[in-house]
């Protein structure tokens, strides 16, 4: 965040230092369209590997991006961050980008997204993309709701549909925490094993009661948010959301994963038996 | 190949999947959710933010503590646990020894939370009567009338007040309203059918409810605890404190959560180790058994107190008693276990075992040492075991009485102690009715009935040396005892312990 802002500033204060000699200054002043060196320099001083690159290049890539609707600053942060973008043929680039669109988050929110996310343009399948983001819109109902998710966890892409599934139905069948607060948080990013661990750990202490299935929705809970629990370090989570110290959380950790061990390993022994006797 | 015998018809139902409904989603209340909730309402008001620590580790699994057998191969066994990294206790108690003896004696003594916990309980107990009262007379609490209820009445004189209070204001209400209240105190007086009609005739004093008779309140409960003593009773502090030269206990350090290996068959045919809750060792090592001493373990079972008293070879004569045969017979199973002369020391009489209610043991003035080990509510078990719960709904008349029993046998044991003798009187609950409250309700009995008088030992400076082991009860809000909180480093107890001499 602080680089982005940092960047920006440098940005606007080069160009205010270089004003007579460019041509359309006023224009340029308040949304830069054209690349200018001064902004390659710029990016090449965040990101050195981005130096082997020669202007067309540059020029190009941005050419293809402004096609799109990316503005300059956008094109910017996305080649700083992922600078394999600059090689890429235009049409590569386009194909991407429709991959992209596809989608169908609306193009404000598509640039949004792979302006954060850079690294998303690296998707070259399709029909994989489609078909996960379909899976996932399958669970949160909306393409905006998917959209927010993958703001808050593009981890997701590279998650198997199962371990979602899994995480999905913890949260909102044992959790029963509802779609709007799930994809305000970063929960999905986590293993099941440590969302469990954090939401077993505050039922045991008493501070999280699961509402009765038929509860009001709009009745409030004293329960924790999703992103409270979930988006925390594990030293904030234990002081501050629980009120503990961190040795206790620590100590707790490491018995609930025996426990669950001990419990599957259980099961397992048990289904052998039932096996046998089959 | 295939016989007959070996062919199952296995009937199997598989239930269809998708959505189920809400009613079964929300499980039913068991008997573990019933015992959490009271002791969320109970332990909540006692121990304040604390108890969500304490509530946490008791709903996780507990800490062992190993126990070396002297009866096996011991060497062998100790260098299995040391290579596994375990402790043992003896070192650590040597070195805490070392780093008090510079140090004076703690000054602060117990006095300070004293009087904090008994506004606590009395507070309850009155929350809890309004409660009630509330609950059979639901139009009183509308009316305001539980706001002027008296607040140290007795439950039965409270309930006679509360009914002439809303009969009396019946009649200012207008007649609907009046109707609709009747018809709701009419709901909590249905009467049970299998007591018949009949028995509607019959006279009933105004205080009590027909079909309720034997209706026990759970505030009676919270009645156990008093504060006022009437009897003499002197508090001074333990001087003494051997750790026994032969005992050899294993434990890993606090925030160490992994377990001991399994025990193994040793030459001499017995267990090599045994592993119990850390802080049921406290209790009979604050005993203090001395050579050739006489001693009773009054509720034996499952009898892992036993065995240690049995490990420190001191011992002469161990009486193990317990109520049910059944668990008599587990104590000696354990002792068979682990012991390799188990005949002999049977034969010799050294080691005796009796079935019977520790309240009607009557060898008075037999024994030197005694470790009362009462039944309590057990609060490790009750929150995690639906077998033999006492939250059983059926059970509240032994659960609410439990502070009785308690009493009784502790004050029967101060019988069986030869004067100056000393007993250890134990619970696993963090309840301070069952801890400072029976205490206190049994040296009031035996001084009345039976003029006997005692002082309590105070444990703390002994405590001290634990404390890299165990988490203790601390800043302290306890008269009589010392107690081991569940804490999830060191997840040990809940254990109260208060050590009893009888005077000379």
């Amino acid at each position: 965040m602080l680089r982005k802002l940092l960047f920006n500033t440098q940005i606007v204060l080069r160009q205010q230092k270089k004003l007579q000699c460019t041509r359309n200054l006023a224009a340029k002043a308040a949304a830069p369209k054209i690349l200018e060196p001064v902004h390659i320099e710029e990016a090449i001083k965040l990101e050195p590997t981005l130096s082997i690159y020669t202007p067309e290049l540059w020029r190009r890539a941005h050419e293809t991006f402004q096609n799109h609707g990316l503005e300059t600053v956008n094109f910017l942060r996305i080649v700083t961050a992922n600078p394999t973008v600059l090689r890429r043929t235009p049409e590569r680039i386009i194909s991407s980008l429709e991959i992209w669109r596809a989608c169908q988050f609306g193009e404000t929110l598509l640039h949004l997204l792979l302006t954060k996310y850079p690294e998303l343009l690296d998707v070259s399948d399709s029909h994989e993309l489609l078909s996960h983001v379909g899976f996932l819109k399958s669970r949160v109902s909306t393409n905006k709701n998917v959209w927010k998710l993958l703001m808050n966890s593009p981890d997701l892409l590279a998650q198997s549909e199962k371990s979602i599934e899994e995480k999905v139905d913890y949260i909102m069948d044992v959790m029963r925490i509802e779609v709007p607060e799930l994809v305000k948080s970063s929960g999905l990013s986590m293993s099941l094993e440590e969302l469990r661990c954090r939401h077993e750990f505050l039922v045991r202490l008493g501070l999280f009661k699961p509402r009765a299935p038929k509860a009001d929705p709009d009745e409030p809970t004293t329960n924790h948010k999703l992103y409270q629990i979930t988006d925390t370090s594990e030293k904030t989570f234990a002081t501050k959301i629980c009120h503990v110290t961190l040795p206790e959380f620590e100590a707790f950790k490491d018995l609930h994963a025996r426990e669950i061990e001990r419990k599957t390993r259980k099961r397992k022994e048990e289904e052998d038996f039932s096996d046998d006797e089959e | 190949m295939l016989n007959v015998r070996s062919v199952f018809w296995l009937q199997r139902r598989w239930k269809s999947g998708g959505k189920k409904r809400w009613n079964v989603l929300q499980n039913k209340k068991n008997n573990c959710d019933r015992a959490i909730d009271s002791f969320d309402d109970f332990y909540g008001s006692v121990y304040g933010t604390r108890w969500k620590n304490m509530r946490a580790a008791l709903l996780t699994r507990h800490k062992y503590i190993a126990m070396v057998n002297n009866f096996g191969n011991t060497e062998q066994t100790c260098s299995m646990l040391e290579t596994d990294g375990a402790i043992n206790m003896k070192s650590l108690i040597n070195l805490a020894q070392e780093r008090l003896r510079g140090t004076d004696p703690a000054t602060e003594g117990q006095g300070q939370n004293r009087y904090e916990i008994d506004d606590k309980l009395d507070a309850l107990l009155r929350k809890q009567q309004e409660r009630e009262v509330a609950s059979i007379y639901p139009s009183a609490g509308e009316d305001g009338a539980s706001v002027q209820m008296p607040q140290q009445l007795k439950y039965d004189n409270v309930e006679a007040k509360e009914k002439t209070q809303s009969e009396s204001k019946d009649f200012k209400q207008s007649l609907t309203k009046a109707l609709e209240n009747d018809v709701k105190l009419d709901e909590h007086r249905l009467v049970d059918p299998q007591f018949g009609t009949g028995g509607l005739y019959e006279y009933m004093p105004a205080h009590s409810i027909k079909g309720m008779e034997d209706w026990v309140a759970e505030s009676e409960h919270y009645k156990y605890y008093q504060t006022s003593a009437d009897f003499p009773l002197r508090i001074e502090p333990e001087t003494l404190f051997h750790y026994p030269e032969h005992l050899a206990l294993y434990t890993y350090e606090m925030g160490n959560c992994s377990d001991f290996k399994a025990p193994k068959k040793c030459l001499t045919g017995v267990s090599s180790h045994f592993m119990m809750d850390g802080a049921s060792t406290l209790p009979p090592l604050f005993l203090q058994v001395q050579p050739g001493e006489k001693v009773l373990d009054a509720c034996a079972s499952p009898g892992g107190k036993s065995l240690l008293l049995l490990q420190t070879l001191h011992l002469d004569k161990l009486v193990c008693n317990d109520i049910q045969e059944s668990r008599v017979n587990r104590v000696r199973r354990l002792m068979q276990e682990f012991l390799f002369d188990y005949k002999q020391r049977l034969a010799a009489k050294h080691l005796i075992f009796s079935q019977s209610d520790a309240r009607n043991l009557d060898e008075y003035q037999q024994y030197d040492k005694i470790l009362v080990d009462v039944p309590c509510t057990t609060d490790r078990h009750v929150v995690m075991e639906q077998d033999n719960n006492i939250f059983k709904p059926s059970r509240i008349k032994e659960r609410l009485r439990i502070p009785e029993l308690q009493s009784d046998i502790l004050a029967n044991c101060l019988r069986l102690l030869r004067p100056g003798g000393s007993l250890v009187y134990s619970t696993c609950s963090l309840s301070p009715i069952q801890n400072d409250g029976v205490v206190h309700m049994a040296l009031q009995k035996v001084f009345i009935e039976h003029g006997i008088t005692a002082t309590i030992k105070d444990l703390s400076r002994q405590a001290e040396l634990f404390s890299d082991v165990f988490k203790f009860e601390h800043p302290k809000g306890l008269k009589y005892g010392q107690m081991v909180i569940p804490y999830l480093p060191a997840n040990f107890g809940p254990m109260y312990f208060s050590k009893i001499t009888r005077n000379v």
